[in-house]
Parts: C-alpha cells; structure tokens; sequence
C-alpha cells in the first residue's frame, strides 16, 4: 500500500520503525482527528502480541493495541479502568480506539492513562535495539510528548493485579456521552487490618500532564482511619498547594474547585 | 500497491493511499452516498459502518487499516430481512423526520441488536449515543428500536 505498512508481526513492525519515518497506527481515532497527508502509518492492529491480555503473578499485561470495547468485554480488567473507559466517547469511537494509543497521544485529558497514572502501572516499550519497562509517569515529558523513541513501540501495559478493589472515579465533563474531560479523578485506597496500606491518586485533565503526587499520598498510608482524619488538613492543604491547574476551554479556577472537591470526597467516601 | 476488502458483501480494490480516510474513498470511489459526512471527527456518527461485525465511525479510519476487512454500509445493509424490519419499526413511530443521521442510526441500531435481541433502553441509549439526531429528540428512535426487537423476533 502507498503510504502505509500494514505489519503482521512484531518483529516486522520494529523492523520498519527502525528503518523508516513511520507514525505507529493502532485505532487511529485520535491521529484522523488532523490527518496529515504526508504521513506513512504503521497499521499495529493486526499484531497478535499487541491485541491480548495476559495474568501473570504480579501483573495483568495488556497488549497496547486492545480497543476500549476488547478492555470492556474482558473479565479480568480491574473495575477502575472499565469505568473509565466505559465513558469514554461512544461505543463506535470505543470499537477502534485503544488504550495504547490513549496513552502515545500523550494528552493530559485521556481518560485510561488517568487510571494507569493513578495506580502505577508501567509501560513495555521494545525496539530492535531491545526493550525497557518504565513506569507510566516516567513516560509524559509534557504536553503531546512522550519518552517514545522514534524506533520504538508500546507493547504491554502491565496493571497490578492486587491492592485495586477500592477505588473512587470521577470524570467531570460537559454531557455523558462524547465528552472530553473537564477535570478527572481517580484514587485508591487500600485498607488492611484497620490501617490505610496503600493510597494512590491521579488528577487528569488538569496540566500538561496527568497530575500524581506519590509524596502527599504517602502521608496518609500506616494510618488508621481516625489518624487520617487527624492528617487530612495537611494532605488537603498540600494538594491545594500543589495543584495549579492551567487555562483551557474552562478557567483555572473552575478546575482548581473541582479538583479539591473531588479529592474531599474521595476522602468522605472512604470515612475520612 | 492496491488495498483489497470486502464492500457489501463484494471483493473490492482501492488504489487510494492508505492513509485516505475510509469516508471519503467510500463516498468518491464507490460511490457509497448513504455513507454521511457530518462532522470529520468522530462525534456524530453520520458516516458510520459496519467493520467486521462492529459499529464504527469511517471519518476516524485510514484506508489502509481496513484492508483485508469486511465492511456493510446501508447500501448493503438495506438488502436484509433485518433491515426491512428496522424499515418498518421507524416508519411506524415516525422515527426519521431529515433522515441524514438514518443511515449511521440504522446501523447502530443493529448493532445494538446482534449484540442483545432484546436490549433495555439503558443498552438502547448507550448503543445510539454516538449517532447525534438534531430532528427527532431520540425518544422516537428507542421506541423503534424497541419495537424492531420484538416484531423481528429470530432475526437477530
């Protein structure tokens, strides 16, 4: 085809990233949005190791070429994720995007990447020259960039397979379907024994990048329920000093409300 | 260098480049009119089709990821009994009023009923919620949906 490799597996696919100016096609509903005429698309889709979900002990590894609807339809994706990606656009849209392409476009506002960001899941990215794993937050430099290497490609996805039962999601937009977020929320809190073991939150929507602030949040974790009532003026106050959302279609202010709100009741919700 | 798929049942070749959105081959090179441009971005899903049994919007696809696809438009899709249903089940609640959203609505429509032959009207709105109407205010819509589910009774 003119302009376009389509690759059958992932050997070919790297093969041709390494040797060729190529843009990495997965769903391509967010690279249709401005097509550029020039471009030579790497078509990803059809590469079995990109479009299967694999358990192992320690993760659930999603192939980055899985559409929202496959993510939707599959069991043994974490509730937090199927909630965010059960909103996201509309199910025609949700047949071709897909998570790894959610992620590559690098925006602030994509509402899977909110909870990748919010539960610390990484990102296997291979090449010829080999493969790395990295942690999600690792991977948004800013604003539509991203650590991907021009010969590179997201493979796996890999999502805790524990610790993600309790979660808290919110995503603030205009209507229900078709909407881009506003402002979006995602928190875990995991609690054992009395004590809070885990607590783990992400802002989208907001910044250049999906907000995640591990230092603030550990300061609630070994706490009782009661002892974190005791700290949540501190964690409250340091989230508001923290967050400085910038000027979009809506204004910082709006954001900046929201944002508190949402992490307040985040808090309420799980008695604190 | 041609891309081959199926249209409407057909083995057919493009020689357009891969990266050519999949709306505007099927409207100019077939020429697939039922298949509406609304928008060019994915929000009203006016030039909706069906690919590989799922709903989808052909403005958001580059050519070349179809290929080796199987693709129905209305214009296939209006030769099934499926179809004569859904025809009638709009007509009776007078579910078009423009038409220009039917095509896509249509094929979300049956989509929605391979999916589950007798879907709730949560499952309805959520399988139309990509297809904006500007005429009717929807209600009539389900309500067809509603009814082609339980006169098609089999079919689906």
């Amino acid at each position: 085809m003119v302009n376009g490799y389509l690759a059958e597996t992932l050997q070919e696919a790297l093969a041709i990233r390494a040797r060729e100016n190529v843009v990495p096609y997965s769903g391509g509903t967010d690279l249709m949005i401005e097509p550029d005429e020039e471009a030579t698309y790497l078509f990803i889709h059809k590469i079995p190791e990109l479009k299967t979900i694999n358990e192992d002990p320690e993760y659930l590894r999603i192939g980055a070429a899985c559409t929202f609807t496959e993510l939707l339809e599959d069991a043994r994706v974490p509730g937090i994720l199927k909630d965010a990606v059960a909103q996201i656009a509309a199910p025609a849209i949700r047949n071709l995007g897909t998570v790894g392409g959610n992620i590559c476009n690098g925006s602030p506002k994509a509402d899977s990447a909110l909870i990748l960001f919010a539960t610390d899941a990484k990102l296997r990215l291979a090449s010829t020259r080999g493969e790395r794993t990295i942690p999600i937050s690792e991977f948004y430099l800013g604003r539509k960039k991203t650590a991907l290497q021009p010969d590179e490609l997201l493979i796996e996805i890999l999502m805790s397979n524990t610790g993600l039962s309790n979660y808290y999601y919110k995503k603030v937009g205009a209507r229900n379907a078709l909407a881009i977020s506003r402002v979006s929320f995602a928190g875990i809190l995991q609690v054992e024994g009395g004590k809070i073991i885990n607590c783990m939150t992400a802002f989208g929507a907001i910044s250049d990048v999906i907000i995640r602030h591990k230092e603030i949040d550990a300061l609630l974790v070994g706490k009782t329920l009661d002892e974190a009532k005791t700290v949540k003026k501190v964690y409250l106050g340091a989230y508001d000093q923290a967050i400085a959302p910038i000027k979009g279609r809506i204004s910082a202010e709006y954001r900046k409300t929201v944002c508190m709100n949402l992490l307040r009741d985040f808090l309420e919700t799980n008695g604190i | 260098m041609m891309i081959e798929f199926t249209l409407n049942g057909q083995t057919v070749e493009s020689a357009a480049k891969a990266n050519t959105r999949l709306l505007d081959v099927l409207r100019h090179e077939f020429p697939l009119t039922g298949v509406k441009c609304g928008c060019k971005e994915g929000e009203c899903g006016a030039c909706s089709v069906i690919l590989d049994g799922k709903l989808v919007n052909s403005c958001m696809i580059a050519l070349g990821f179809v290929a080796g696809g199987n693709i129905t438009t209305i214009e296939g899709y209006r030769e099934t009994e499926r179809f004569a249903v859904l025809d009638k089940a709009y007509a009776a609640v007078s579910a078009v009023q423009c038409g220009f959203c039917i095509p896509g609505m249509i094929l979300a429509s049956e989509c929605i009923l391979a999916k589950n032959p007798n879907p709730s009207e949560g499952e309805i709105r959520d399988g139309i919620s990509g297809n904006l109407c500007r005429c009717t205010g929807y209600n009539a819509i389900v309500e067809a949906i509603h009814i082609a589910a339980r006169e098609g009774k089999g079919l689906w």
